[in-house]
């Protein structure tokens, strides 16, 4: 519905056409825009003002109008404020750090600044943050100083506030206007706004030079004890909180008000920054006077504790657990007090008090809460993935095949958000943000903190199962997202993995469970369907490394070569190749067992296979997968053909089996152990002096390869590199802790607890094979109660309670093992059955409490590298406790940002919204801050500098005089010759130019240099008037020279066309002494010219 | 400091925007949607303060190098109160007071009720010129420099008039059922930290 052109809309229409135009808006806001485009255009100042308002209305719902910040400032500079204010409004709503018009804004800044009405000069002050550029600001700055001491308090203050936003880009602006903003804040007859306002200004100040406020502490005290504002007081204990670090003395004065309002105040905000800022301050810290400091800390402590309980405002649970966040670095003692309340937001509702608390919990776990703090997370976890199964299933988690293997991911998801309002699953972000931190919190400190690696097994088992799912499509043990390099499926296959390669005694379980999780991932997917779990990699991995260690090697292989043709992503089919070798030499390449003909049929049969099943992949795109295809399949060829060729054994002759099967294939494989590293130890490997890449490997190859028997491949000799392999790895004991802190364990019912409670989030076959497992490895244990006399009337009061809460559903098999907790004895140092382990083909038993957890590998001198999960591939970039080997990795979680390349890099430099203050760093203000502090020569070099500038502008204003009052003469001069030659005067002209002259030279002066100034100024007119003599005297002759040359060429033609090019050269040399840009002159001398045509 | 003060309704359209450092139109927009995105998903009797929506997460973890002084310059807190139809969100650094942020955005609405005689989403759709002058009058480059009401309605009065609403376009009427009054749906003493 086009309006008529005649008749323009109004804002009013436009919204209101909007909301009539529902369903094809798009199409009636490109109308719209059009009909802007071309009203801007026109003359009618109110038809363009009308224009602009309606173009600021369609940028706040999402059109970009940086098209017409030109018009923006024509509007800018109207007459009427009506309008004038819609250009200010648009200007900072539309203008970006690119927009370059706002040059030409100085001027009409200036001027409003300067403007008698009130109302007028708020429009700059208030516009002037979202615009300001270091330029704009030098050239403001003189402008905007005076307006500090204006007779309106409402711009006083706003005044302060936009000269400290100058002072952000342009520091000297704070260093010239902080004597006047003092004073203002040390006047008691001050407006009681203007002061509030300064206050916050300086709270913002405060805290990056806090040296430079300590002198105002007692005005800023004397107005927190009488200023009667609540929303200054808290600002001005924010303040004191940074000071106080400073000042110790400050403390003693500052308790006694801040405890007074504590006590006293109704407003629940200045309360929680009352405690807030006595903790933050290190008021709290053990100082002389302990009494008064102890009934401090308890009543904040207590305060706050009262905040963060159960039955409180969610609001301040939330800026409770935010202070905790804050003490927590400086006093963690004090925070982990209060565990227990804090411990129970993780299960809040609100997802925002849940991810504060757990940021606090993450630094507060110990290897004594670590189950519990897990157990709840995984609780969550499990609920969450249990709705959504239930939807797709009909069922709960009974059968673990099925409940988390949504084929139909999309689907569930949408139904997800239909279905189950009441109680709706967490958000995949937030399960994945949680995952990480289980497995950060797990693998903290080389898993300083974890007892239980049986346990952190299974919660790895039970995780990969309630991933979340990926986008589309989606596996089931290792479904998640694949589609990223750090989906969480692929965190937990990797801290799988880690644990394999560094915990020996609990490789053999590890292993398992990477077996179980290949074949879950064969078993539920329909085999048209491509994998895409990045769990694949390294599970994948594991099996083909410790293949000895699998249960059903064949079956696993057998796994894997299903699953072979459906991965997707290069990376981890290179992974598989590998490890389906690893496994076939270790199924097939058995040494011992003799070369029967069944066997011979097997082999070849199962060689035959792998090879028709890599085939395919010979011809990948991915050369690292295509690589290994082609090695491998000529290998397997080869070792086929041997195979065939080597007849069966029968009960005459012993046959070998082909040695290319048992000796050459492993031995590929069979090297030395692998051993974590830690990041940044391969940049420490030393270049060997004599390295020398050019030359050949050796002098005779070709004979060394032509002799070289294949069984010779691998070296097993004493090299230096078998020496430097085989070394131990320093490791890191879990026993180095002393035994008594293990003792004072929590009571037997929590860990009771956690027994129970394990049900809870992991899946029956999980539980059932822990109890098995421990039912097993008792057997033989006098103290542990069979299943026969578990019923047999042995409960204690604990057990009834126990049972009636939770119901009949309670696992009486699960009693004894709470009773007589066999788990916590082993960890307070008695060593641990025999059978434990044995009964889990481990070779050597391994007391529980000594189990060691490999650190990782570094080289001597390698700064980068500290006992940390380094396999552990962590993108977990906002790791809190990351120690000083973390290589940040920010482009998994930048590469989001792909918005358009400019904004993205921005990004990459600075945050979003974010100011920048880091420039203040480098000022010092103190040297006017009276006495104390760090008073430098650069803070009176900087002082001055403002006046330096105010002296350079008054000479130039002198100069420009006295270039009037030489232009005066050249043109009476002038005149004189136009008189004697009968032609008319024109000084209106000349006039108009010289003020033009005048403007562009202000504009331009405080960028320009400063040398030469002078002589631009007097100098160079005084050059001019030597000029303009000669021209006289040389009138008749032609003399026409190039532009930029001083000698100033002058046209002996017709008299009028000479005195106006005159005129254009003065501009010229003018701005030229000033170094003014070429293209103001150009502009002046087109101008010059249309009027001599 | 205060990053951004924004106003949209129960759609996600936007009512007002106002971010105190500049940043490009798409990105605004994709950052506003997706701030509505997590406040529309909150539970009742949740707190007034959202996680951060992950534009701002994520370039705020990109520089996790930074010391601790330079994250006060980063945007830490999103906080937001329901009116009526609609939602007001600050986005501050951790310098700001939360529990402050709640009230200082209760002024606003009773500053703009004040102004508007029981104001309503119509009265903000059709004068957002005076939004954005209220807004002026309470905080000026991220900073804010008056919370008095009378002096707030003072300074915008002194603007020049406020328009209220078209008569035609009556309260609840033709346009779509938007209106509600905000001053009724607001129980404006409710949740108040009393920072004033």
């Amino acid at each position: 519905m086009c309006a008529d052109p005649l008749f323009e809309k109004s804002l009013y229409d436009l919204i209101r056409g909007l909301r009539n135009h529902k369903g094809n808006e798009k199409e009636y806001i490109q109308n719209c825009l059009k009909e802007c485009r071309s009203e801007i255009r026109g003359q009618d100042m109110d038809v363009k003002a009308t224009a602009l308002l309606k173009l600021v209305y369609l940028e706040m719902v999402g059109h970009d109008m940086s098209w017409a910040s030109f018009h923006v400032l024509e509007v800018m500079s109207s007459q009427k404020y009506h309008q004038k204010r819609v250009g200010y409004l648009a200007a900072v709503q539309s203008f970006r750090p690119d927009t370059d018009v706002l040059m030409m804004a100085t001027n009409l800044l200036k001027k409003d600044v300067a403007a008698s009405l009130p109302t007028i000069i708020c429009l700059p002050i208030a516009a002037l943050p979202h615009l300001v550029t270091p330029s704009l600001a030098m050239s403001l700055l003189g402008d905007l100083l005076p307006r500090l001491g204006h007779s309106h308090a409402a711009i006083r203050k706003k005044t302060v506030v936009t000269l400290y936003r100058l002072a952000l880009v342009y520091p000297e602006a704070l260093r010239a206007s902080w004597p006047k903003i003092k004073e203002r804040l040390m006047d008691p007859d001050e407006d009681s706004s203007v002061t509030a306002a300064i206050v916050n200004v300086v709270c913002e100040l405060g805290w990056r030079r806090p040296h430079d406020f300590l002198p105002l502490a007692p005005r800023l005290f004397e107005l927190l004890v009488d200023g009667g504002n609540n929303w200054m007081a808290i600002k001005l204990i924010k303040l004191f909180a940074t000071l106080t670090p400073l000042e110790p003395r400050l403390v003693r004065k500052l308790l006694p008000p801040l405890t007074n309002l504590i006590r006293t105040t109704p407003a629940m905000s200045l309360l929680y920054e009352c405690i807030n800022g006595i903790i933050q301050g290190g008021i709290l810290g053990d100082g002389e006077d302990f009494a008064a400091r102890e009934e401090v800390a308890s009543l904040c402590v207590t305060k706050l504790r009262g905040m963060v309980s159960a039955n409180s405002d969610p609001n301040l649970k939330y800026v409770a657990l935010l202070a905790f966040n804050r003490i927590v670095v400086t006093h963690p003692f004090l925070v982990a007090q209060q565990e227990d309340v804090i411990l129970e937001c993780i299960d809040s509702e609100d997802i925002t008090i849940r991810i504060k608390a757990l940021d606090l919990v993450q630094g507060m776990v110990s290897s004594d809460n670590l189950l519990s703090i897990v157990s709840r997370l995984m609780r969550q976890l499990k609920a969450s993935s249990a709705v959504i199964s239930q939807q797709q299933n009909g069922f709960e988690g009974q059968d673990p095949e099925t409940d988390s293997s949504d084929e139909t991911s999309a689907d569930s998801r949408r139904r997800r958000k239909t279905l189950e309002r009441a109680t709706p699953p967490l958000p995949d972000d937030y399960t994945v943000d949680v995952i990480g931190r289980i497995l950060r919190m797990c693998s903290q400190d080389n898993y300083a903190n974890m007892a239980d690696f049986d346990w952190y097994l299974d919660v790895l088992t039970q995780l990969v199962r309630i991933a979340p799912a990926p986008r589309a499509r989606d596996l089931d043990v290792d479904s998640s997202t694949p589609k990223l390099p750090g989906d969480s499926a692929e965190k937990i296959g990797n801290e799988l993995r880690n644990v394999a390669v560094k915990v020996k005694a609990i490789r053999a379980p590890a292993v398992r469970a990477a077996e179980l999780a290949v074949s879950r991932m064969n078993s539920e997917m329909s085999s048209s369907r491509p994998v895409v779990s990045g769990a694949l990699k390294p599970v994948a991995w594991m099996v083909g490394e410790y293949a000895f260690q699998l249960l059903s090697p064949d079956d696993t292989l057998r796994h894997l070569l299903d699953l072979l043709p459906r991965v997707e992503y290069p990376e981890v089919l290179a992974t598989c190749l590998q490890a389906i070798l690893k496994l076939l030499a270790y199924v097939a390449g058995d040494e011992q067992a003799s070369w029967t003909s069944e066997r011979k049929t097997t082999v070849s049969l199962l060689m035959a296979r792998v090879i028709h099943v890599l085939e395919p992949f010979a011809s990948h795109p991915y050369l690292e997968v295509q690589e290994r295809a082609v090695e491998f399949i000529e290998l397997l060829k080869l070792t086929a053909e041997a195979a065939s060729g080597q007849a069966a054994s029968t009960d005459e002759v012993q046959q070998d089996p082909p040695l290319l099967l048992t000796q050459a294939i492993p031995s590929l494989f069979n090297g030395w152990e692998l051993n974590s590293v830690a990041a940044g130890t391969q940049q420490n490997v030393p270049i060997p002096d004599d390295l020398d890449l050019d030359e050949p490997i050796h002098p005779n190859l070709n004979s060394l390869l032509s002799q070289a028997d294949s069984l010779m491949l691998p070296t097993q000799g004493d090299d230096e590199f078998e020496a430097y392999y085989n070394q131990k790895p320093a490791a890191t004991s879990m026993s180095s802790e002393p035994a008594i802190t293990r003792l004072v364990d929590a009571p037997e019912e929590i860990s009771s607890s956690y027994q129970q409670s394990e049900e809870s989030y992991l899946d029956p076959d999980i539980v059932a094979r822990r109890k098995a497992e421990r039912l097993e490895r008792h057997r033989d244990d006098p103290f542990y109660i069979p299943d026969a006399t578990a019923s047999g009337g042995r409960s204690t009061p604990i057990h009834s309670i126990l049972q009636k809460e939770n119901g009949p559903d309670l696992d009486i098999d699960a009693i004894p093992i709470m009773q007589l907790d066999l788990e916590k004895p082993n960890l307070s140092g008695r060593a641990t059955p025999v059978e434990h382990y044995q009964q889990q083909q481990q070779p050597k038993p391994k007391p529980r409490q000594r189990i060691v957890v490999a650190a990782d590998e570094t080289l001597f001198g390698s700064g980068l590298s500290t006992p940390r999960s380094t396999a552990y591939d962590s993108e977990n970039n906002n790791n809190n406790n990351n120690s000083s080997d973390y290589v940040p990795r920010p482009k998994s979680k930048s590469s989001k940002l792909t918005t358009t390349a400019a904004a993205a890099k921005k990004l990459k430099q600075q945050s979003l919204l974010q100011f920048t203050s880091t420039h203040l760093d480098d000022l010092s203000i103190s040297e006017t801050g009276g006495g104390g502090g760090s008073s430098g020569g650069g803070g009176r070099d900087g002082a001055l500098a403002h006046e330096r500038q105010q002296r350079e502008e008054a000479e130039m204003a002198l100069a420009l005089k006295e270039v009037q009052r030489l232009r005066l003469e050249m043109q009476r001069a002038n005149e004189r010759i136009q008189v004697a030659q009968g032609v008319p005067v024109e000084g209106v002209v000349v006039s108009s130019r010289k003020k033009k002259m005048k403007t562009k030279a202000k504009t331009k002066k405080k960028e320009g240099e400063e040398e030469g100034q002078d002589g631009a100024g007097s100098g160079g007119d005084r050059e001019e008037g030597v000029v303009v003599k000669k021209v006289k005297k040389k009138s008749g002759k032609k003399t026409a020279k190039v532009e930029g040359d001083q000698g100033a060429g002058e046209e002996g033609g017709a008299p009028v066309v000479k005195a106006k090019k005159k005129k254009v050269k003065r501009l010229v040399r003018l701005d030229e002494g000033e170094g003014v840009a070429t293209a103001a002159v150009e502009a002046a001398g087109v101008e010059a010219e249309g009027e001599v045509v | 400091m205060i990053n951004a003060f924004l106003v949209f309704n129960g759609q996600g359209q936007p009512r007002l925007t106002k971010f105190y450092t500049q940043l490009d139109t798409s990105i605004q927009q994709r950052l506003i949607s997706e701030i509505f995105t997590l406040v529309s998903n909150r539970a009742a009797g949740s707190c007034n303060f959202l996680p951060l929506p992950p534009l701002l997460a994520a370039s705020s973890t990109s520089n996790t190098s930074s010391s601790a002084q330079e994250q006060n310059d980063v945007p830490s807190l999103v906080t937001y109160r329901n009116y009526a139809t609609l939602y007001f969100i600050v986005i501050s650094t951790s310098t700001e007071s939360p529990l402050a942020l709640i009230d200082l955005i209760q002024v606003y609405v009773e500053a703009l009720d004040r102004l508007f005689e029981n104001v309503c989403e119509l009265d903000l759709i059709f004068n957002f010129e005076t939004l954005h002058a209220t807004l002026g009058e309470m905080i000026v480059g991220g900073v804010v420099i008056e919370t008095n009401m009378e002096r707030i309605v003072a300074g915008v009065r002194a603007q020049g008039t406020v328009v209220k609403r078209p008569v035609n376009e009556g309260r609840g009427g033709g346009g779509g059922g938007l209106a509600g009054s905000l001053g009724a749906g607001l129980g404006m003493g409710g949740m108040v930290w009393h920072g004033r």
